[in-house]
């Protein structure tokens, strides 16, 4: 920011009391456009990092930087893409540089993630003591984790997170066209994996 | 269209990001093969079951007041790095 700057000036004057009423006003619509979506990027970076700790490490920093780039956020546009984007980027930096192998899964680590994960606050209702019902989830959560990164990913943020292909798009930094060819080749590599799973719990029977 | 067309079409019309014009031709390709049905149907399905089987964890209690301090400046040590950093 520029020394001269008058609203610096008395930011800095005032700080004790109060702050300027243009930061109040950004505090106030960060708060109704960004902290919403905390509980999606949480889930997200839950599943980038499989642990709960990183994840609210890789959550932290994301606010932090949004916050402080919020001025840069397109008013109007998605907030949460814009959110998770921030994130993404995050991620990359922090944490792929020192991941293992691509492409290849770690099955005692989805076992184990799935296992600390099992017991805390989860938006599916089920009960506490259903063991089953997680097991189920463990079985399709290793089939999308044994799918190549950039197929997982837009799966993710299509299935999961709900975005439309121009901000997944977006996020991925690819044509849609690409967006597009890797929903259908990644689903069908799910699909192959999936097939016993929806055959033995009837995901196959229950035609429309 | 032919099949090959028409495959190019299933994930986007699963996810409803087809034109008007470009769903209506995929759907009258799907009515005259049934291979393509099939793997229309298959899609389908696969996106319900990540859908359904897929766990959304929720944010823990600490993150969320930390992050509406982070933005509410309850902090002095926030404010400082936000402000000044």
């Amino acid at each position: 920011m520029d020394k001269t700057d008058p609203t610096r000036q008395t930011k800095t004057r005032t700080k004790k009391e109060s702050l300027s009423r243009e930061e109040r006003q950004k505090q106030l619509e960060f708060q109704n456009e960004a902290v919403a979506h905390l509980n999606a990027l949480y889930n997200y970076a839950l599943h980038l990092t499989m642990n709960p700790s990183d994840a609210e490490d890789l959550v932290q920093e994301t606010y932090l930087k949004a916050y402080r780039f919020f001025n840069s956020f397109e008013r109007g546009t998605n907030c949460k893409a814009w959110l998770f984007k921030i994130l993404k980027n995050n991620y990359i930096n922090r944490f792929r540089k020192n991941s293992k192998e691509p492409g290849k899964v770690d099955y005692d680590l989805i076992k184990d993630f799935y296992h600390t994960i099992k017991d805390t606050r989860s938006d599916t209702s089920e009960s506490e003591n259903d063991y089953f019902h997680s097991l189920l989830h463990e079985e399709v959560y290793q089939a999308l984790h044994s799918l190549p990164e950039e197929f997982r990913e837009v799966i993710q943020l299509c299935d999961i997170e709900g975005f439309t292909y121009e901000e997944i798009a977006n996020m991925v930094e690819s044509p849609i066209g690409t967006v597009r060819s890797r929903l259908y080749r990644g689903r069908k590599l799910l699909r192959a994996q999936l097939e016993g799973y929806a055959n033995k719990y009837g995901f196959n029977n229950n035609d429309q | 269209m032919n099949c090959k067309k028409a495959g190019m079409l299933i994930s986007a019309s699963v996810d409803g990001e087809l034109s008007p014009s470009e769903e209506q031709e995929f759907l009258l390709h799907l009515v005259e093969c049934k291979e393509c049905r099939i793997e229309f149907d298959d899609a389908k399905k696969t996106k319900m079951i990540i859908q359904e089987k897929i766990i959304q964890f929720k944010a823990p209690d600490a993150l969320i007041v930390s992050i509406m301090q982070l933005s509410g400046f309850n902090t002095k040590e926030h404010e400082e790095t936000l402000l000044y950093e």
